[in-house]
């Protein structure tokens, strides 16, 4: 089933990527993501210096976002919870559809975990469990989790899900389990081995990823050059997931 | 012959009573050490002290991870289920830690520990081709998306200019 959507995902993506490609010749093809995110040595902890960010141009993403989403699925192996009902599922990321109610103008864009530089989540939580690691990257340290879901309640975003049911043969990389709450982590582990999120990685046209700390990263020079709109910047949080054209 | 049985029964009955008691004291059933042993000669520590120093490891290292970003090997416990675990027995079926013979089990059911562990952590090494796991086993290196595009098309600044001065839809 799963496996199905993601096809039928995929093959929209790459059709709408044929697309756009026929349509704008990309200029400058070497300008790859390789260099966005470099691997740290195993033994060295995650540093202050970098502040991993993203930036999403919700024009180029002819399906919404949908490709990144089951991107994080698969990564992540959520919301194919056995026992759950649809409300009930995890999700990590979805895509929600805007309409202006006025001109009925509307379109679509992924949301997850936002990343704020100051996380409600962090300050409810009753046990530290909910924290930012030193590069800024937010989410629960499911040792000391005890499921009690005041981040859930306080993330204006609704970033996080919650696992109601016992998991078996779940992703090595991506331990969940029965009584913790979880969120998009930003695909630490595949960060701290030099590559890029999950999702960034099947969106390339439309995502850029990298460090907003470093003024020479593409991403820094792509904010400067167009600026971005962070969702909800009026609560200043300071995200640092950026859009563009929304 | 049936006299001597009978002079001799109290003696075999005691006999089969010490040999029940020998074999009580015959200590943790062995571990299945053959998956590991197919890959190494030794653990990540010594013998003597992994078996009695796994559990502070284990603990010490899962707060470096999630707290500090330090993703050394050595203490990870996703390595100690890649190289202690098989994905499946020799029947094809799966060994999950409810069952005595998974290697963490093998002792913890004798000593009576019980771990929560494995209630978020993959008890098995992953296998390609199943439901819930859809990658190859152990290695996230390549990955699906990129094989089905080949090289990707990238966002250009110049591009990203473009599109926000109002060029492309
Ligand atoms: C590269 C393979 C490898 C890795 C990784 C590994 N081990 Fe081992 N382990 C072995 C081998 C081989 C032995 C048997 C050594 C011997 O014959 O004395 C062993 C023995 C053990 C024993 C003693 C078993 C007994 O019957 O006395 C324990 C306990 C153990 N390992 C736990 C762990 C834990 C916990 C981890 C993760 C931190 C781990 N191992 C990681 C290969 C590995
Ligand atoms: C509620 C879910 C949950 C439980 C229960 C849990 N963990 Fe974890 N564990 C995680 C998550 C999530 C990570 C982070 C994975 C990552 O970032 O790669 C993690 C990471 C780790 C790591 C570092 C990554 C690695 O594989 O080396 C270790 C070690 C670890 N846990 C050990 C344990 C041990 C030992 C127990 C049982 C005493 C345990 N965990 C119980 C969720 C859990
Ligand atoms: C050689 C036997 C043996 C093997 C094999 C073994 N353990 Fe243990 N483990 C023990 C014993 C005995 C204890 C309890 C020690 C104590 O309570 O002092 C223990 C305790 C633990 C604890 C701490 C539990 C607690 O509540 O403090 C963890 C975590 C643990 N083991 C993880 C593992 C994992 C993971 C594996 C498989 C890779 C494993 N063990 C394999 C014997 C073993």
């Amino acid at each position: 089933m799963t496996k199905n959507l993601v096809n039928e995902y995929r093959r929209r993506f790459l059709a709408g990527l044929g697309l756009m490609v026929g349509a704008t010749l990309l200029p400058e093809l070497s300008n790859t993501q390789a260099a966005d995110v470099t691997a740290r040595p195993e033994n060295e902890p995650a540093s202050s210096h970098k502040r991993w960010g993203m930036l999403i141009d919700v024009k180029r993403l002819t399906d919404g976002g949908a490709a990144m989403v089951a991107a994080c699925q698969h990564e992540h192996g959520w919301g194919h919870d056995p026992q759950a009902s649809a409300e009930q599922q995890a999700q990590w990321m979805r895509v929600v559809k805007v309409t202006d109610k006025q001109t009925l103008h509307s379109f679509s864009l992924p949301v997850m975990c936002q990343h704020c530089e100051k996380p409600p989540c962090v300050d409810v939580c009753p046990t530290g469990a909910s924290m930012k690691r030193a590069d800024g990257i937010v989410y629960v340290n499911k040792h000391t989790c005890i499921g009690c879901r005041y981040c859930m309640m306080a993330c204006p975003y609704k970033a996080r899900s919650f696992v109601h049911e016992p998991l078996k043969d779940q992703k090595p990389h991506s331990p969940r389990g029965i009584g913790t709450v979880e969120s998009c982590n930003l695909c630490v582990h595949r960060i701290d081995k030099g590559q890029l999120p999950a999702c960034v990685e099947a969106a390339p046209h439309a995502v850029i990823f990298g460090d907003l700390q470093d003024p020479d990263s593409r991403i820094s020079q792509a904010l400067k050059a167009s600026g971005g709109t962070q969702i909800r910047a009026d609560l200043g949080l300071n995200p640092q997931v950026y859009y563009l054209n929304i | 012959m049936s006299a001597i049985f009978k002079t001799l029964k109290p003696l075999l009955v005691l006999l089969a009573g010490v040999w029940i008691l020998v074999g009580c004291e015959a200590g943790p059933p062995p571990t299945n050490l053959a998956p590991a042993k197919a890959k190494a000669a030794q653990c990540v520590e010594p013998t003597a002290d992994i078996r009695k120093n796994h559990m502070a490891y284990l603990m010490q290292h899962r707060d470096a991870t999630v707290l500090a970003g330090i993703r050394s090997k050595q203490y990870s416990l996703v390595e100690c289920i890649n190289c202690h675990v098989d994905p499946k027995r020799a029947d094809g079926s799966a060994v999950h830690y409810e069952d005595r013979d998974h290697f963490c089990a093998s002792c913890h059911t004798y000593v009576g520990v019980k771990i929560d562990c494995f209630q978020c952590h993959a008890d098995r090494p992953e296998l390609a081709n199943q439901t819930n796991y859809q990658h190859k086993l152990g290695s996230a290196e390549s990955y699906h998306f990129s094989h089905q595009l080949g090289t990707p098309a990238v966002l250009s600044l110049q591009d990203l200019q473009t599109i926000t001065s109002g060029g492309v839809q």
